[in-house]
């Protein structure tokens, strides 16, 4: 049968850290993810770390973390109370998982159940997720262009990320 | 760096997404339910004065869920517009892009979201009914066949989209990238491997769920269900087609309307508004629109698994025409008017993709170098139509003699949905809410499940954090007083 098992994806790459750009790119905010990778990405010459940009969640997204010890994740946020623009970063385990009740996600579960899912089923997961979250303003309203506080965001927020590149692999949290 | 505790409290966008309003009458019984789902605003005034053959890579991105059908009906619309009909191994290698993308995600909505109903069971607690829950009681050895399954379809999808995810090959008329020997022979592994598990799928099902009478009698049950039209792609013998042909329309007897090519669409579908949200219902305009009813003269029609099959005469591979026929066989002859069944109607497509997949893999001509129709006529006007896993999706565009867009219209799978599933989430209310009583507790789960059989896809709008759909219902009494609101996710 076919070799290409999920499971060997660690196999393929020498890289141990993993920069994600999450959104999607030509949605106002949402496409800040996008804009730091793109903004960061020339200051990034370790090749321990693998550099991508994706417009996915849920199952997709675990499947692409499968083989690195350290994924940093780069993603647009609104939260209660927050202001446009600010740059903040913490685990992923400081999010709610809102779906270990249900499945209800549309068309798919949250991170936080699809990596438990796949360390069920033995896939080699990171142990450390951080995300560094931008809180949006505009994310239904197609553009590729970003709020104002929003893309003023955007030194800080490369900032935290070369700062969390710089840490060892285990010493974020 | 110091470890900065925060705490997080996404809120989520209720706005238009996800929230049902409930209306009961002086009895307490339900008067109406609506359903809002979210819009995303500006993707056709985005797309004005780009060129079309940007569409495929643009339109890709409007969802997160189906970028594939995307792309797919973005490429046939390109083709459409600059009047070029693609070399035969283009449309081949299109094709076959686009089963494997179905294969992964007809095998993710079973396993991840439909299935936790049936395999856990609707009655099961809530923190077991998702697909950790699944793997718990079906084993972890399946469980990986999933995972594995998925990476094979996203595998074949990387090999012809020229990308990985996010396909890039087509061009007005044909593709980028071609299929060499080696990959051919991947492929072909891939799809040998496929058929079997989706045969596996279809024997889980049997087992689960067919032979468990109380999953029947929910199947079979008045709550989901409602005799409304059905629409899908079919080929030249009416067979069930993902990739072209001519759309099917079937009555709610089961008898054919009519069958239209995709360019036509706008004699055959009309758009009725609706006060209370933004999204259209679109109707057949020859029936007309009798409001949120079924029946022979309500025009409201469905565009899903079930739709594809009962709008078909059967399936184009041998192993799937089997399961067609003990489908109808099973629920008493056609067309088959419960929504849950189309879990089953969905399994059935899966070995359908498997199986095409590996007469792609197979044909001689699939290696071929001739893979695309350079355009020479002017670009003016098309229409790209694929069914989208959840239904039939329509791309039509408008050019400028320099094929620069001037006008774009899409008719997304979901909207084809939207009055069928704020039909059976009406029916599921009712159903649950009886003289002022409301049970809270099934209410939440019999709505999930009667919108999670039609697969909506709403994935377009939850990519900022947290990344979840959040449901609201509000209960209202007969003077509009807010009595009850459930929530998750909020």
């Amino acid at each position: 049968m076919c070799s290409n098992n999920f499971a060997d994806r660690q196999l393929d790459h020498p890289a141990t850290t993993l920069l994600i750009g999450l959104g999607n790119p030509i949605l106002g905010d949402d496409g800040i993810g996008w804009r730091v990778i793109e903004a960061v990405q020339s200051q990034i010459t370790d090749p321990a770390v693998t550099v991508r940009r994706f417009s996915l969640g849920g199952l997709s997204l675990m499947e692409q973390m499968i083989g690195y010890q350290r994924v940093i994740l780069v993603d647009s946020i609104q939260t209660s109370g927050g202001s446009c623009g600010e740059v903040m970063w913490f685990p992923l385990a400081a999010l709610p998982n809102p779906s270990t009740g249900h499945s209800t996600a549309a068309h798919d579960t949250s991170l936080q159940t699809a990596l438990e899912v796949g360390r069920n089923l033995g896939a080699n997961l990171p142990e450390h997720i951080t995300i560094v979250a931008i809180e949006a303003e505009r994310v239904f309203d197609f553009s590729d262009e970003l709020s104002p506080a929003v893309a003023a965001a955007i030194p800080e927020a490369v900032e935290t990320v070369l700062k969390l590149l710089a840490e060892p692999v285990a010493a974020v949290f | 760096m110091a470890t900065k505790r925060i705490t997080i409290d996404p809120i989520t966008r209720l706005e238009g997404h996800g929230k049902i309003d409930i209306f009961l009458n002086e009895e307490g019984d339900v008067a109406n339910t609506y359903f809002q789902i979210p819009e995303l605003r500006g993707f056709e005034r985005f797309c004005v004065g780009r060129p079309v053959e940007e569409m495929p890579l643009l339109t890709n991105r409007i969802c997160g869920v189906c970028p594939e059908a995307h792309h797919m009906a973005a490429a046939k619309a390109g083709d459409a517009v600059y009047h070029v009909d693609p070399p035969s191994a283009a449309k081949k290698l299109r094709e076959l892009l686009y089963m494997g993308f179905y294969f992964t995600d007809h095998t993710t909505h079973f396993y991840a979201l439909g299935g936790p109903d049936f395999v856990m069971g609707p009655d099961a607690p809530v923190a077991e009914r998702n697909i950790l829950g699944v793997i718990r009681k079906v084993g972890l050895e399946i469980g990986s066949k999933v995972i594995q399954a998925r990476h094979y379809g996203h595998s074949v999808v990387q090999m012809l989209g020229a990308r990985q995810i996010h396909p890039a090959t087509s061009v007005p008329g044909g593709v980028l990238k071609g299929l060499n020997e080696d990959e051919r022979q991947e492929i072909e592994k891939i799809a040998q491997w496929a058929i079997e598990f989706a045969q596996f799928s279809l024997q889980l099902f049997n087992d689960l769920v067919l032979g468990n009478d109380q999953y029947v009698d929910l199947i079979l049950g008045d709550i989901y269900t409602d005799r409304t039209h059905y629409m899908g792609l079919v080929d030249e013998q009416n067979r069930v087609n993902f990739y072209e042909g001519q759309i099917s329309i079937v009555d709610p007897d089961g008898r054919r309307l009519g069958k239209y090519h995709p360019r036509d669409y706008r004699d055959w579908i009309a758009e009725h508004v609706e006060p209370w949200t933004y999204l259209k219902f679109p109707y057949l305009k020859q029936v007309g629109w009798k409001g949120f009813v079924d029946g022979n003269d309500s025009g409201v029609y469905m565009a899903t698994p079930l739709s594809r099959l009962n709008a078909a005469d059967g399936m184009a591979t041998p192993l799937a025409q089997e399961k067609y026929e003990e489908f109808y066989a099973k629920l008493g002859g056609k067309p088959v008017h419960q929504r849950l069944a189309t879990h089953w109607a969905r399994l059935i497509e899966l070995l359908y993709a498997a199986e095409r997949m590996l007469e792609l893999a197979t044909d001689p001509e699939i290696t071929s170098d001739d893979i695309r129709t350079v355009p020479t006529a002017t670009p003016t006007e098309g229409v790209g139509t694929v069914e989208a896993p959840r239904g039939t999706l329509t791309h039509h565009y408008w050019t400028d003699e320099r094929g620069i867009l001037t006008k774009v219209n899409l008719i997304v799978g979901t909207t084809n949905n939207y009055a069928p599933i704020t039909m059976s989430i009406k029916k599921a209310a009712s159903n649950l809410i009886k003289k002022g009583t409301v049970v809270n507790e099934g209410l939440l789960n019999m709505i999930e499940m009667a919108f999670r059989a039609y697969d909506p896809c709403f994935g377009c709008a939850t990519h900022s954090l947290p990344g979840q759909m959040p449901l609201e219902v509000t209960i209202h009494d007969a003077d509009r007083q807010v009595v009850d609101v459930l929530k998750q996710f909020c």
